[in-house]
């Protein structure tokens, strides 16, 4: 890297600790508009499986940079030291913005709760898993074990988010796990400690307890433990799992990890700007929290500057709370707690309790959000958007029976929210589930206002 | 080859192989109108999607802050983007979707000279100097004069040897044509109406462009009123006003003029929800009546719009179906599109 981008990179980081920030060492790489675009298809990892979606969005990030529709400035991955890349030919300015952008990801990575259970070594991981493919393309078929992926990445949202954070009892039952068992790595245990011989029929004792003991959104593990695939394909679904899981607090963190990042940046860059400098700032700053659609930068800046205005001037508490919406706008008992509240702020919310705790109609009047006259359809239309930012946005299935019938097919249902499903995705993923399964499946689901229930196989 | 080149390579065979059944699915996909240097692209960036479980209409968007994605810092938005392999794709897409070849009608034929170095002259340039004829008429002086020698073959090439590449001037035959694009952009067509129809006329472009590569684009857009706007501006237009389908089609016999029937295929397209003003029905049919025998084409698009269509399409119908060159269809949404292309091609 550059002499000065190096020094650069010291004095931002110095900067960012004096201010109160705390993260990993951070390694900074300048890439060209290639490797960039290969590592942002890769999810920021030099080393995947080989399958060709990945071809397919470096593609996308390729193109997009050579028709200048688009650049990625930045891309920075979460591990111990995180690593950040620069796109080589940047101005030196931008360089700088991205290089304080990135030190405050590094602290968010380090400290919001939700990051708190992934693990830190995910390349490691990642390069594991595309080894663990790759065998399995040299043994059984580059084509069969692609044809396997396709049907396993369709599957790749029905996981259950909570799986990070918590122990479900079944995974806890000790009847299923001797004591003897050897920890390894999810993929690897099919091979390290095969499932016991099932019980014969004389044996078995009266009656088994249902499969799943309750519902259950983690339908990609239950298939891993459950369908009768070969050892190969279980490590793969065991892997498709874990990476999905690998992305779910990114995807939940979106708008407040960008917006912490770039409050970041403006407050570490401003005071350094030469007059020469600020108008390019300016520019960059103009481009980035662009209104235009849901912009996450925008939104997360904005409310989190929102935030720390309103707890600088003590507008927050039950006397606050109880005043008409007229006169909080100049209600001021100051405090100067703005800072501290937006540590704790980046410390403990996802996007959905963060937008849910500080958009308030207020706030959405002054950003022009909602215009007055829709003002009484303010509740309604942040529970749309927060609807949206629930689950990823993806509807939310769960595992109800794997006995539906008593005929060991599978039953799933959609917890309808009142936004009906793509019947033909939807469909084409209930074959490949049958596919998996080998026995018929069914999606309880609302179609056109009326309870359905979707089937493949039967 | 590093590994995402082979992801890449794996991806293209795919696309190839298998965009046959797929090429529905991209056409209601949603296109990027973006600017290239200076000039309009959109674009069929191959795309296959594994199917997951997801809603199947747009969420709720809530606080004005819906619409498209953005990409700034991080991998985050995605833009659709140009990919060359276009005419490949056109191809595949004509097939599966079993678009019409469309015929020059008429006589419009203007011949039109085209260069190619086909042929073998004693004189030009040294650097299309044909070497192989050279010494192939080196050889044959050699052996008449008894110089060549098989245990020594040198041959030396003299003036007279020496043959050089040249060109041929080919008359080739070459239909010309014009399209006209009429878009109701009264207030009755929405944002959402507006897009399908913006998709079709892109594809309809691309697919005359196909048949008569010496298409001229004239775009107008009318409420009440017609003007006549350049490309950019069309693609780019908004809802408002009220509806009179008539004065597009005087507007367009106008616009047409410099484009005479005998020399040119004209095609003229027409986008609106059919929710005419009273009265102005018979005045538009009249104008049609008048137009239709000029065009190699007009086709009439009506979509559905949140209120319903209007009647313009059956009233269309009613009184001239039975003509030849109308081309009329409904778009109901995403899914009418590559249906409603077909039969606006004529087929």
């Amino acid at each position: 890297m550059r002499k000065e981008l190096r020094r650069w990179a010291e004095r931002l980081r110095e900067r960012a600790l004096a201010e109160g920030l705390s993260f990993p060492p951070v390694l900074f790489e300048e890439v060209g508009p290639e490797e960039m675009a290969m590592l942002a298809a890769y999810g920021g990892f030099p080393r995947r499986y080989p399958h060709w979606r990945f071809g397919s969005e470096y593609l996308r990030y390729r193109e997009t940079y050579r028709y200048g529709l688009g650049r990625i400035y930045e891309l920075v991955v979460n591990t111990h030291p995180v690593r950040a890349y620069l796109l080589r030919g940047n101005t030196l300015l931008a360089q700088k913005l991205v290089m304080a952008h990135v030190y405050a990801h590094a602290d968010f990575f380090q400290n919001n709760l939700a990051f708190k259970p992934i693990p830190k070594d995910m390349h490691e991981e990642m390069a594991h898993h595309a080894a663990f493919v790759e065998k399995a393309m040299e043994r059984h078929g580059a084509r069969s074990v692609e044809e396997f992926l396709d049907l396993a990445l369709s599957l790749e949202n029905l996981i259950d988010p909570q799986a990070l954070y918590i122990q479900r009892e079944e995974d806890a039952s000790p009847k299923e796990r001797p004591p003897d068992r050897l920890r390894v790595r999810p993929y690897l245990d099919p091979y390290v400690n095969p499932p016991p011989e099932p019980p014969k029929e004389a044996e078995e004792g009266a009656s088994p307890s249902p499969l799943p003991p309750r519902p259950t959104r983690d339908i990609l593990g239950f298939l891993a433990r459950h369908a009768p695939l070969a050892p190969w394909q279980k490590g793969i679904l065991e892997i498709i799992r874990e990476e999905s899981l690998y992305y779910v607090p990114q995807a939940a963190t979106k708008i407040l990890n960008e917006g912490w990042a770039t409050y970041w940046h403006t407050r570490l860059l401003l005071p350094l700007l030469s007059p020469a400098e600020a108008l390019e700032f300016a520019e960059l700053q103009a481009g980035l929290l662009a209104p235009q659609g849901l912009n996450p930068y925008r939104l997360g800046y904005l409310l989190l500057k929102e935030v720390e205005d309103r707890w600088d001037k003590g507008r927050f508490g039950p006397e606050y709370e109880a005043l008409p919406l007229g006169e909080r706008l100049t209600y001021e008992r100051p405090t100067g707690e703005g800072l501290k509240k937006l540590f704790q702020v980046r410390t403990i919310h996802t996007d959905l309790g963060f937008l849910d705790s500080f958009l308030t109609p207020e706030f959405a009047l002054r950003q022009r959000l909602i215009s007055p006259e829709d003002l009484p359809r303010f509740a309604e239309a942040k529970q749309a958007l927060l609807f949206r930012l629930t689950n990823a946005g993806y509807p939310i299935v769960e595992l109800v029976d794997a006995n539906y019938g008593n005929r060991g097919e599978l039953l799933l249902e959609h917890a309808y929210e009142g936004v009906g499903l793509d019947l033909k995705k939807t469909k084409a993923v209930l074959e490949n589930l049958h596919r998996l399964w080998g026995r018929p499946v069914h999606l309880k689901t609302v179609v056109e206002g009326k309870e359905a229930l979707l089937s493949a196989g039967a | 080859m590093r590994p995402i080149e082979r992801d890449l390579l794996r991806f293209k065979e795919i696309v190839r192989g298998e965009v046959k059944k797929r090429a529905r699915e991209f056409l209601t996909r949603e296109e990027l109108f973006g600017q290239v240097e200076g000039r309009l692209v959109s674009i069929p960036l191959p795309q296959l999607e594994l199917p997951k479980i997801v809603y199947g209409e747009p969420l709720g968007e809530g606080l004005g802050l819906g619409g498209p994605g953005t990409e700034s810092l991080g991998p985050g938005g995605h833009v659709p983007v140009a990919e060359l392999e276009l005419e490949e794709f056109l191809d595949l897409m004509g097939e599966a979707l079993r678009l019409p070849r469309l015929r020059p009608k008429g006589e419009g034929e203007v011949t039109e000279e085209a260069f190619r170095y086909t042929t073998i002259a004693r004189k030009g340039p040294r650097g299309l100097r044909h070497v192989r004829r050279t010494l192939k008429e080196s050889l044959k002086r050699a052996l008449i004069t008894g110089e060549y020698r098989p245990e020594e073959p040198l041959l030396v090439p003299e003036r007279e040897d020496l043959r050089y590449k040249a060109p041929k001037t080919k008359p080739r035959p070459h239909a010309q044509a014009v399209v006209l694009f009429a878009l109701d952009v009264s207030g009755s067509m929405r944002e959402e109406e507006l897009r399908l129809v913006k998709t079709l006329s892109f594809w309809i472009t691309l697919w005359i462009k196909r048949h008569f590569p010496r298409l001229e684009r004239r775009y107008l857009l009318h409420d009440a009123e017609a003007w006549e706007v350049s490309e950019e501006e069309f693609f780019r237009a908004r809802e408002g006003g009220g509806t009179r389908l008539s004065s597009a089609l005087l507007l367009a016999e106008e616009i047409l003029k410099p484009y005479p029937e005998a020399f040119y295929n004209r095609y003229l397209y027409h986008f609106s929800d059919g929710e005419n003003w009273q009265g102005d029905t018979a005045v538009a049919l009249e104008a049609l009546r008048r137009l239709l025998p000029t065009l190699a084409l007009y086709g009439y698009a009506q979509v559905q719009g949140p209120y319903g269509q209007g009647h313009f399409l059956e009233d269309l119908k009613e009184t001239l179906g039975e003509e030849e060159g109308l081309a009329a269809t409904e778009v109901r949404g995403k899914e009418d599109l590559p249906l409603a292309l077909r039969r606006l091609l004529g087929g």
